[in-house]
């Protein structure tokens, strides 16, 4: 019989509930508690998450997230700024000394990314790894994903877009420098795609978490069984929530 | 004095570089390092920032400061090194 692995289907939450979940089970797996989890989710209201080390204020329009009713959070994980609106959202939580994992970090990112890249087959969808953190679909990025790596366990999550609104997008994170930014918003309109683009057709959030499981169950030849968090990690998340993820002093730390 | 650098690493991430900087010593005052790469673990970007105070701008010290500051800390970057890192920081003083 195959190793099982919990899924966890949390659904839709704020961006500060989102970050704190997925930093509770870190904590929660790291501690022997939880099995090597999978999560999926999306987030309401639509939120920027940035990257740990990146400046908040250098790199989101704070005052145009208030306008349009977007929340904004620093994330655990390194990387830069992601616009979550339609997107499917994933999380692994697994210890570094499973034997499915590289001990490489960008191994495992590779590794992590080619569940993605299998469920996307299950869409009919060629995807292809981009080093360093991205999947591509016809050269544009479909996914972006980040890792950490702490207490000796790894938590990756990402994204996979449904839909991309790249004007929004720009609206909302501060661009360098406003005279190209006309010319940003043409480039990455070239550089970005979305599974409605590749289809030609909307598709359904939970159609995509049907595939995204069935690509984490190939890639580790695992089945993921539904589960829930336990109520030490919702504890926990609820902890993180309110002290970490919601706060000013983490959110403008750098 | 105040000044900051964007550097995109070849092949890599956006390094961005706040820098408060002694003209007349020529070295560091103080000095925040910011961008969308990865550093495994995530704080070792403070140590870096803390150790990097009082160091000389100059090339060759820079870089080599910044190698012993990963080679004793254990650190990895992903997206940066510190042929990079030295670049950025020094290109605050252009």
């Amino acid at each position: 019989m195959s190793e099982q692995w919990r899924l966890l289907l949390t659904g839709r939450n704020t961006a500060f509930v989102n970050m704190a979940v997925d930093r509770a089970i870190l904590v929660a797996h790291s501690q022997g508690k939880v099995p090597p989890s999978v999560r999926f989710y999306h987030w309401i209201p639509p939120a920027i998450s940035i990257g740990y080390f990146q400046s908040l204020t250098d790199e989101v329009d704070v005052d145009a997230c208030k306008k349009f009713g977007v929340d904004y959070v620093r994330r655990i994980t390194g990387g830069g700024a992601v616009f979550h609106d339609r997107e499917l959202t994933y999380s692994i939580v697994i210890s570094e000394a499973h034997p499915s994992i590289p001990k490489n970090i960008l191994q495992s990112y590779a590794r992590i990314c080619n569940a993605l890249i299998l469920g996307l087959q299950w869409l009919g969808i060629q995807g292809t790894y981009a080093p360093i953190n991205d999947i591509v679909v016809n050269g544009r990025k479909i996914s972006g994903n980040a890792q950490t790596r702490k207490t000796n366990t790894i938590l990756q999550h990402g994204t996979i877009l449904l839909d991309v609104d790249v004007d929004m997008m720009f609206s909302l994170l501060k661009v360098p420098n406003e005279k190209i930014k006309d010319k940003m918003i043409a480039d990455v309109k070239q550089r970005v795609t979305s599974l409605k683009h590749v289809l030609g057709h909307t598709i359904g959030y939970k159609q995509v978490v049907a595939a995204m499981k069935a690509g984490f169950e190939d890639e580790f030849h695992v089945k993921l069984v539904e589960g829930t968090l336990t109520s030490d990690e919702a504890i926990l998340a609820k902890k993180y929530e309110k002290e970490c993820f919601s706060s000013h002093q983490w959110n403008y730390r750098r | 004095m105040l000044s900051r650098s964007i550097y995109k690493v070849p092949q890599g991430k956006l390094l961005k570089i706040s820098l408060d900087y002694d003209e007349n010593k020529n070295t560091i005052h103080h000095i925040r390092i910011t961008g969308d790469f990865f550093a495994y673990p995530e704080e070792a970007i403070e140590i870096l920032e803390n150790e990097l105070k009082n160091s000389l701008l100059e090339q060759e010290n820079l870089l080599k400061k910044i190698h012993s500051i990963i080679t004793e800390h254990d650190i990895q970057f992903i997206g940066i090194d510190a042929e990079g890192l030295t670049r950025a920081i020094l290109m605050c003083k252009q």
